[in-house]
Parts: C-alpha cells; structure tokens; sequence
C-alpha cells in the first residue's frame, strides 16, 4: 500500500509540524534538507510529505490527492468546502480582528461600511450574523492601509501581536474568531485508511493538547 | 466574435472514444444488478421547476442549480438531482400503482459549482428507488443493491452505515433552535471536533451533551454498538442503534468483514433523510462514491406520502479512476479493413457483414484508393487490410 500523503503548508507551520512528527518518534531529515523538492518521505517510509500554500493543502486534501492537511483555520474558513477537521493542533495560533482607525465609533450611522480584507469570506460571514450589510473590498497586501488612506471604514484581518495596528494608529474593535493549526484528512482517506489515520491522530493528540 | 467557439463550459467536457467505452462498461455492470434486481428504468426531465427542489429539505442550495426560466417567466432549474423528480413524478403518476415500486435511473445532473475549483458541474449518476414500502426488509434491499453494484465495480471499498434519527433524537433532547442544531450537525458531518465542542460548551451538560461530542468518532466495525450503547443508553437514540445492529448482523452471512463499517457521525446534507442512510467509498476516489438512506417523508412534502429509501452512483469518478488503470484497455480498433475495387463496394460491405457475424470485428473502407486504405490501416495499426473485386 502507498504511504499515507500529508500536505503541510510552507513555511512556519511545516516548522513546527515536523517538529512535532520528531517528538512523536519520525525521522524527518528528509524533509529539513529538503533542497528543491516538494515530495518528501519521512521516517521509515510512513508517510510522503508534501509541502504546499496554505489554500493549495486544502485543494489537495479535498481532491484525495493527499490523505492529511496540517493548514491554519484562518485559510479553512476562508476556503474550506468539504474534508474532516480532525484535530485542533494549538499552534500557529493568531486571532481574527475587526479593527479601525483609533476613537472610530464603527457601527454608528446609517452608512454602509467598508471593509479591507484579504479575507472577504470570513469578513462576510461574520457581518451576515449581524445582518449588517457591508461593502467588503479585497486587498492583497498590507490591510492597514485602506483605512489610513481613506479606503476602508475598518478592516478584518489576522492579529498575532497587535503591533502593526498600533504603530499605525489602528486599534482592535472585535475579536472574530480564533486561529490555529488543524490537522484535515480527506473525507474518503479517513473511510479507507482509518487504522493508519487513527493512529498518527493518537499521537499527535497527545502531544499537542 | 464567437469568443467561446471551440471551448466546453466550465466543469463540463466532451468524452471521447475509450471515455465512452469505460463508461458504458461501468454504467452496463451496473445496470445489470438493478435489472437483475426487477428495477426498472425511468428517465425525467432535464430541465424541472424550481419550486420541486426549493423544499427545505432538498439539501442543495439555490446558488448551485442552473437557472432559466420558461416562456410564462416561471423559474426552471437544470436538474441538479435525481430523487426529487422521481418523488415528484411518484407522488403524481404512479400515486395509485401497486406498490412498493421499483425504479432505476442512469442520467446526468448538473451543478453550478465554484470557478477554478476542478470540479464537475456535470455528471452521469445512477440508482435506485424503491418506493411504497417501510421496514428493514426494504431497507436490507437497498443496501444489498447497493453493495453488489459496488462490488461489480470495484474489489476495494467501504459501505459505512449510519442513522438519520440517532443525531435527530440526541439534539431533540437539546432546548436549541434549528440554526444551533444545523451547525452542530455540519461540525459533526466534517469530523470537527474543536468546532463540536465550542458549541457544545455553551449547553448545560447533560447526556445527549455527551453522546453528540462523541458521535464523529463513533465509526469502526462492530465494536462501535458497544460504545455507542453505553453513551446513548437512557436517550431516544437507542431505537435508532439498535435497528443498525440489527440491519449489520443481517449482513453477516456476507462475510463483507471491514468492508461494511459503521459511522454514527454520518449525517447527511440532504434533510430528507430519516432512517438509515449509508455511503460507499472506492480506493483511488476521494470522495463518497455511493449515498443513500431511507427517506419516508419527502413523498409527503409532494402530497403522497409513502416509505421510500434508495440510493445513487457517481459513475463519472469510477469511469476516470478506470480510465486510469493501465492494466485495463478499452481499445475497440477494428482487426480487418475491407477495400472494394469499383463496382464491388455492396460486396465488400456484406464481407464486412459476414465477418462481424465470425466474430471478427471488421471495417468498410470509405476512403477512395487501396493506397490510401493502406497507409490508413498503418497509422491506425490495423492488422490486415482485404481487397475485394
């Protein structure tokens, strides 16, 4: 049987993640000393390593091209359609805010806010609870500045530390939601392979929660 | 300018040549089980009013059916699904046959889904309905249906059972309303255990509290009845648990072993189910090859009310994981290619006849010279080519 494929999203995430595969007893050197390649093994041939943008695991996992995910609930929320969540991996882990420029009263008056977001699903979903209608504009690079200039009401977007915000005369108004890693499985993978999911879940439930 | 000319709309493509014969050869061995099983074939509309899939309980939102409208300005939708209609032409047309019904279907059904997402927004589905009757023996019928057509198709692969009621009885347990109950539901169909247990955290702790945070992980074989007695004993799930015990003891003598696997946390998108539901997964596919359940109260939502239970096949993602096989071939080139001189072209066409009838599978060339016959019979790596005349 082919080994279990796990797609991990670049950069601080995968760090962490084979971190914890290493705690958990799997030899990921292949997977440090990676060089160009994007199809890793790791440990004694237990699983393929794929390593992929945030969104792009998603697409992977949902596909059955890959039978595991470890992504950022910030990129499920924004694109998630149909795969498990399995495990809550509580790293990674950051908040959504709706901030807007300091001493801004945001919900008065009767005219449609705007909002700048690299996020317009989540931003969406969390004034449709409110019933409020909004103008949502998607911005690609820093959100800050769409308020500063005169674009935004306000913006939705990932806090770690709030220092951007500060430096820039931006202050937190609403928490969203809360952000961590997850670990999804696609939904045939688990039906079919469920011993071998089952078990590297164990594992690394214990070491995370 | 004709811009999009030469292209296929999105999520749709065209088949061609061995596509066509994969699928024919999927589709076949399917049909056979249901014909063998006395269903017979309906075909219905491809295009329907909107208002037979507007139902609450429809499961498939308005942003994903494809919507015209007729010449009167009435909303028409291109048939997103199969049992909607069947329920719709049931409660109608054969209101007053004899029942239970037996009803198949091989058609296609379309989905206006996300741009860019690689999904299909057209595909062929088959499967069954059987209609006009309740209880276990109907319900042994379609899951026995269900699993010979999946086995006719496929070595590797799961049926996981599970009960609409068991989640149903739970959160009735529960003072929530229907908004609280549908998330709970959909964090429940996606595994999402962090989600589950947010919610659940806002309710005061009782046993159908408990029994809900541990449905997801309800699924494996038959150890699953244990635990799932002792978490649900004392609630309305119980009845629910132990009619699947009992359908999954009745398929013991089919020795399907970790083939048959029960999920409790499997809670189906499409409302209209309300007893047993199942789905069916093929190794290589990533997503549920086969769905279906019992759905005793859709029939009444069209003024006809009557057990109904069934089930339907993705059989476009079987024909592309056969596809992809190597060791499968649907090659259909012919062995001869029958030339005539002038004047002998009925001849050669009645050669070609006799040859079909031997067996051979044999070709009338068109083309105008033995010469072009010739190089035509090389490129195509036909075998032999006849002259006759």
């Amino acid at each position: 049987m082919k080994p279990l494929r796990i797609a991990l999203t670049k950069g601080r995430l995968e760090k962490t993640t084979v971190e914890l595969l290493e705690k958990i007893g799997y030899n990921c050197d292949a997977v440090k000393n990676k060089g160009r390649k994007l199809i890793l093994p790791v440990g004694d041939n237990d699983f393929e390593v794929v390593l992929a943008k945030a969104a792009d695991v998603i697409t992977y996992v949902e596909h059955g091209v890959c039978d595991l995910g470890v992504v950022g609930k910030d990129t499920i929320l924004e694109n998630g359609t149909s795969f498990y969540e399995l495990l809550d991996l509580n790293f990674g882990k950051c908040r959504f805010a709706l901030a807007t420029k300091k001493g801004v009263d945001f919900y008065s008056g009767y005219n449609t806010k705007t909002i700048a977001t690299k996020y317009p699903n989540v931003t969406r979903a969390f004034f449709d609870d409110k019933n409020m209608d909004v103008r949502i504009i998607k911005i690609e690079g820093s959100v800050e500045l769409a308020p500063l200039v005169g674009l935004a009401d306000g913006i939705v977007d990932i806090v770690e530390t709030g220092s951007t915000l500060k430096a820039n005369g931006l202050e937190i108004k609403e928490w969203v939601t809360d952000i961590s890693a997850r670990l999804i499985a696609n939904t045939a993978s688990l039906k079919l392979r469920k011993k071998e999911i089952e078990e590297l879940q164990k594992k690394l439930e214990a070491v995370t929660q | 300018m004709n811009k999009y000319l030469k292209i296929t709309p999105e999520g749709t493509k065209d088949f061609l040549f061995a596509e066509c014969s994969a699928m024919d050869d999927i589709c076949g061995k399917i049909e056979s089980v249901f014909k063998t099983g006395g269903f017979k074939r309906v075909i219905t509309p491809g295009i329907e009013f909107y208002d037979v899939f507007s139902l609450p309980c429809s499961g498939i939102s308005q942003e994903d059916m494809f919507k015209l409208s007729d010449n009167k300005g009435r909303l028409l939708v291109v048939r997103p699904d199969s049992t909607l209609p069947i329920a719709r032409m049931v409660s109608s047309r054969l209101k007053n046959s004899v029942l239970p019904v037996r009803l198949y279907y091989k058609q296609a059904v379309y989905r206006n889904n996300p741009t860019l997402t690689g999904r299909r927004n057209e595909f062929m589905q088959m499967g069954v309905e059987l209609l006009g009757v309740k209880g276990l023996r109907a319900d042994l019928e379609i899951l026995s249906t269900a699993v010979k057509s999946v086995s006719a198709i496929a070595s590797d692969f799961r049926i996981e059972l599970g009960h609409a009621e068991v989640f149903d009885a739970l959160s009735d347990e529960l003072d929530i309303d229907d908004a609280f109950k549908e998330k709970l539901r959909v964090s429940i169909e996606s595994k999402n255990y962090s989600a589950l247990n947010n919610l659940l955290d806002k309710l005061e702790p009782c046993r159908a509290v408990s029994a809900i945070r541990s449905l997801p992980s309800l699924f494996g074989g038959e150890e699953i009845f244990g635990k799932a007695a002792e978490i649900c004993r004392g609630t309305k799930a119980m009845s629910a648990l132990d009619y699947l015990h009992t359908i999954y003891n009745n398929f013991a003598p089919l020795n399907l072993g970790d083939k048959l696997i029960i999920d409790l946390g499997l809670v189906q998108r499409n409302d209209y189910y309300t007893g047993f539901v199942f789905a069916g997964y093929i190794n290589g596919i990533g997503d549920a090859v086969i769905t279906g359940g019992r759905y005793d109260d859709l029939l009444g939502e069209f003024g006809a009310p009557m057990g109904a239970a069934g089930f339907a096949i993705d059989t476009d993602a079987v024909t592309m994981l056969r596809l992809s096989d190597e060791n499968v071939s649907y090659s259909d080139n012919p062995e001869v290619l029958v030339f005539a001189e002038d004047g002998h072209e009925i001849e050669a066409i009645s050669l070609v006849s006799k040859l079909n009838a031997q067996g051979i599978k044999a070709q009338f060339s068109v083309l105008p010279t033995l010469e072009e016959t010739k190089s035509f019979a090389a490129s195509r790596k036909i075998a032999e080519v006849r002259t006759v005349g």
